[in-house]
């Protein structure tokens, strides 16, 4: 469908379009007489003047912007969409990624943590305007996250949805929000079709994706196990899974210069790996499990308790939280990717980490940095484009150098809305070495941004068509 | 309740019964009649259900949202997608129960129609690549809403004939079993082997729904048509006309859809062909012994089911716009289908479409609703699903729709003995004293029924687990 569908204030808001007498005046009732009625308006149409959002102090001063998707934003809160899986298998991501949503609505309404040392922030809400949520359960599954976010758009007037952790869902739900016009913040989506064949304006994503796992992950096993090997993968049968393996064979491939044996697709959500575990053949040397969630948590164990891990190396390209705890016995020494961690020594790191750690009892993982993350910068950039009109947000947030989220200097690339960052490439740790039960991981390398990435013509971005602002 | 039926022997108020079932037929007078009259006619649901639908978003957005305000915000409104897709699950489930609730067949696969049809009308409408056991072909991209609708439909219909007569030879059990693995066959095929067409577990949304017959868009609001009647009217503000307002085209195209659909399966139901497939699920001995071709009458009832199943898939896909394996074709949609149907009422034509708002409410709405002591709902709504079902299914055993007929009757009932009060007011309150008696009588019946329900239960849970030596 190539029009938005209109929502129910942007039809009340536009009614006055057909002329219509009767309802223009109702209209107005509805608004509460913003709008006097008198049908001089012309709707929702290109440069309309029927923005009729009242108080110029309200939006920033910026009243001549036509409404769109959501815009303009009306009373003094504004709602953000909140989409995270509560179940399948991605649900334990989705537990702490609403630990950070919650704890950046809570930062933006009264300060406290990053809002309190970023300048663009002030603590009183976004544009004065109190930061309030709806929540919805993705349940891991694109078609039920793209019926919540609906939810959300036409029913709860969000101006922005945020979450998903699968690409699948991701995917889904930005293609909706392009259609909307409402603004989508990636939370955990790591496939490369979410920012490359599958971008849209709308979406922006912090997270790195899978091309920059290879290039990170490459040079550190190279080194760390010599080339001349042969790999055999198994991946989950979806989007992320399978730019995942495709990225893993042209790095392992090109900079390690191994060679590989086969890749396997499993189902996404497949709790027994033992028959695909059998077939690993006996002349691998190494074994990738590009699995991720409740599905490594699954993978890695298993193949552990088959003995793959004392004749072969394993590798876990991206690892998070719920697997490395699962298999934490068997994690040890053991290399992948993750987004971020705890630990890192840096300013906004520590201050995140506190203000989690004081609230939760436990430091955040990196999906919950994510959501904390996006959910600041969009307001962020509301705040410096002073209003809520999504195609001067998205401007405002394209080719933006920022270097306080955490992991030092970024770029949010306009071309294709991915950010360039560092990658840590980290290690399972040993048991013994360990101070709690969520220290689980070496970083091995902080991959500086400038051995990363691509050009805008190169790699999962050349096949990037962002698509319209929505204003044009 | 003691009203119930004509038995003047009951009590001595007998009489008054009486009374008041004349006094009633006067209350009404022509417009009593003009109902009555109406009621009489096989075409009434239909023509209440076409009034209802133009209310239907109003009451939904509007009156769930003043609902949810009055509450304090938790999270219950309706919204304008909502509308439509109560429409397109109940355009499913009303062709779901001309097998269930009429012949009695109970079908686990009829999402293999309904993913069919919503993948086939994607497919019809997109210009993706497909590529299959090393064919490739590019897609046609046919947008036109009715195109898609039709091919959608008739690939359902297709395929639901030889599954039916594959599955109609086997009953019970293994017919819902063997309905079951077809569906699973299609999912399997679709996220697996099959994915380079169906684009496997990632969906497939290169959807593109095109204007209705070359003239509106589906997002466009009914609105635009306003100038076409709003000067009839003048300044005068009906409040549900407002509905029009925020309603998309697509909804009215769904609506009318629901409405043909209704026509149809009515007067299938109230044609002697319907007949039989209600004398199937009666009795089916009897009506091979009547000499009529049993097995061709129940695949005609399956196949009719799976092409409304897929009527509903195709529009179902055209207002996502997305389409997965796991909602077009896994059999937990066909475990839906079932739920609806019978949490409505399968008793009767309409009935299932309100398990559909009720499945649908709750797995939209109320899954992102907060309510104090338990907190954000988020998914347990299968839960809640659950609770109500069991609650509607043991205490209304005529499904959501039986109780709210029940309820109409009760009322309709109340109102004319309150009539009757008022022009009889001195025999009023030893009526009232009697009726209230009557109450009582009935909710001990009613006790009396559901406890001995709740005794055979247990025990047979009991003996299930070797207590008791069994019943």
């Amino acid at each position: 469908m190539e029009d938005s569908r209109p929502t129910r204030r942007d039809v009340v808001k536009g009614s006055a379009a057909a002329g219509a007498v009767g309802l223009a005046g109702l209209a107005g009732c509805t608004q509460g007489g913003q709008n006097d009625g008198g049908g001089g308006d012309d709707g929702n149409g290109g440069g309309g003047d029927d923005d009729g959002n009242g108080g110029g102090g309200d939006d920033g001063g910026s009243t001549e912007y036509p409404s769109l998707g959501n815009f303009p934003v009306e009373g003094d809160t504004v709602t953000f969409g909140f989409n995270v899986p509560q179940s399948g298998s991605y649900s334990q991501e989705g537990e702490d990624e609403l630990r950070g949503y919650d704890l950046a609505k809570q930062h933006l309404n009264n300060g406290g943590g990053w809002v309190d040392q970023w300048d663009d922030l002030s603590g009183d809400g976004v544009l004065g305007k109190t930061v309030e949520s709806v929540n919805g359960d993705t349940a891991t599954d694109p078609d039920t996250a793209r019926q919540s976010a609906s939810r959300m758009i036409s029913r709860d007037d969000a101006i922005m949805i945020t979450g998903g952790s699968s690409s699948g869902v991701a995917i889904a739900v930005q293609e909706l929000c392009q259609e909307e016009k409402v603004q989508f913040q990636c939370c955990l989506t790591h496939s490369n079709d979410t920012t490359g064949s599958a971008c849209v304006r709308y979406s922006f994503r912090e997270m790195f994706n899978a091309y920059m796992t290879g290039q990170a992950l490459a040079p550190v096993v190279r080194d760390a196990y010599g080339e001349d090997l042969n790999f055999y993968q198994l991946y989950a049968d979806y989007t992320w899974g399978q730019t995942q393996q495709a990225s893993m064979e042209q790095f392992f491939t090109d900079v390690a210069g191994w060679s590989q044996i086969d890749s396997v697709p499993t189902p996404l959500g497949t709790s027994d790996y033992s028959s695909y575990l059998s077939d690993v053949p006996d002349d691998a040397d190494v074994l990738v499990l590009n699995h991720y969630g409740l599905d490594a948590a699954n993978s890695l164990p298993q193949a552990i308790e088959a003995g793959l891990d004392e004749r072969l190396e394993i590798i876990v390209p991206l690892y998070n939280r719920l697997m490395a705890q699962a298999a934490s016995d068997s994690i040890e020494g053991i290399f992948g990717t993750a987004d971020w961690n705890w630990k890192l020594d840096e300013e906004y790191t520590q201050s995140f980490v506190e203000s989690f750690q004081e609230e939760y009892d436990q430091p955040p993982s990196y999906a919950a940095r994510l959501a904390y993350t996006q959910t600041m910068q969009y307001a962020a950039a509301v705040e410096r484009a002073g209003t809520f009109y999504p195609p001067e947000v998205i401007r405002e947030m394209e080719d933006y150098e920022f270097d306080n989220a955490g992991l030092g200097g970024e770029l949010m690339r306009g071309s294709d809305h991915q950010a360039f960052r560092d990658v840590l490439v980290v290690q399972g740790k040993a048991p013994g070495d360990r101070d709690s039960e969520f220290d689980l991981l070496n970083v091995v390398n902080q991959t500086p941004r400038d051995d990363l990435g691509y050009g805008p013509d190169e790699g999962p971005a050349a096949e990037c068509e962002l698509g319209e602002y929505g204003d044009e | 309740m003691s009203r119930d039926g004509d038995t003047p022997v009951e009590t001595d108020g007998g009489t008054v019964v009486d009374d008041a079932d004349s006094g009633s037929g006067s209350i009404g007078g022509p417009i009593g009649e003009a109902y009555r009259s109406l009621r009489e006619n096989e075409f009434s649901v239909v023509i209440g259900s076409a009034l209802f639908l133009v209310v239907f978003p109003y009451l939904l957005i509007e009156g769930m949202g003043m609902l949810n305000e009055s509450l304090g915000d938790p999270g219950i409104g309706g919204y304008e997608g909502l509308a439509s897709l109560v429409l397109i699950y109940g355009i499913i489930v009303i062709g779901f129960n001309l097998l269930l609730g009429y012949t009695e067949l109970l079908s686990f696969g009829h999402a293999a129609f309904f993913g069919t049809a919503a993948y086939s009308a994607a497919l019809l409408s997109s210009t993706a690549e497909i590529s299959f056991a090393g064919f490739s072909a590019t897609m046609p991209g046919i947008t036109s809403p009715i195109a898609m609708l039709v091919f959608g439909t008739a690939l359902a219909t297709l395929l639901a004939w030889p599954i039916g007569f594959m599955s109609i030879r086997r009953s019970g059990v293994y017919f819902a079993v063997l309905t079951l693995t077809f569906g699973q066959m299609l999912y399997f095929f679709a996220l697996g082997p099959g994915s380079g067409i169906t684009n496997g577990d990632n969906g497939f949304s290169d959807v593109n729904v095109g204007s209705l017959l070359g003239m509106v868009d589906f997002g466009e609001p009914v609105s635009q048509f306003g100038a076409l009647y709003l000067p009839v009217i003048g300044n005068f503000e009906i409040p549900f006309l407002v509905s029009l307002d925020y309603v998309p085209i697509e909804y009215v195209f769904v609506a009318v859809l629901f409405l043909l659909a209704l026509t149809v399966a009515n007067r299938i139901v109230n044609s002697p062909y319907g007949l039989i497939f209600e004398a199937l699920g009666e009795n089916e001995q009897r009506v091979e012994f009547v000499g009529l071709n049993v097995f061709r009458y129940k695949l005609m009832a399956f196949i009719i089911s799976g092409a409304f199943a897929g009527m509903g898939g195709a529009l179902f896909v055209m207002h996502e716009s997305f389409i997965h394996p796991a909602t077009a074709l896994y059999w937990i949609q066909s475990g839906d289908f079932v739920i609806m149907t019978v949490l409505g009422g399968t008793g009767s034509l309409i009935g299932p479409v309100f398990g559909a708002f009720i499945f649908e409410y709750i797995a939209n709405v109320i899954s992102g609703a907060t309510i104090p002591v338990i907190g954000e709902i988020g998914s347990l709504w299968r839960l809640i699903l659950g609770a109500v079902f069991v609650f509607i299914v043991w205490v209304f055993p005529r499904g959501a729709y039986g109780a709210l007929v029940d309820l109409k009757k009760f009322l309709v009932r109340a109102v004319e003995s309150l009539v009757w009060a008022v022009r009889n007011p001195s025999e009023a309150p030893g009526a009232f004293t009697d009726w209230l008696r009557g109450v009582g009588r009935g909710i001990a019946t009613w006790l009396r029924g559901v406890g001995r329900g709740v005794t055979s239960r247990v025990r047979g849970m009991l003996s299930l687990v070797g207590v008791g030596g069994g019943s």
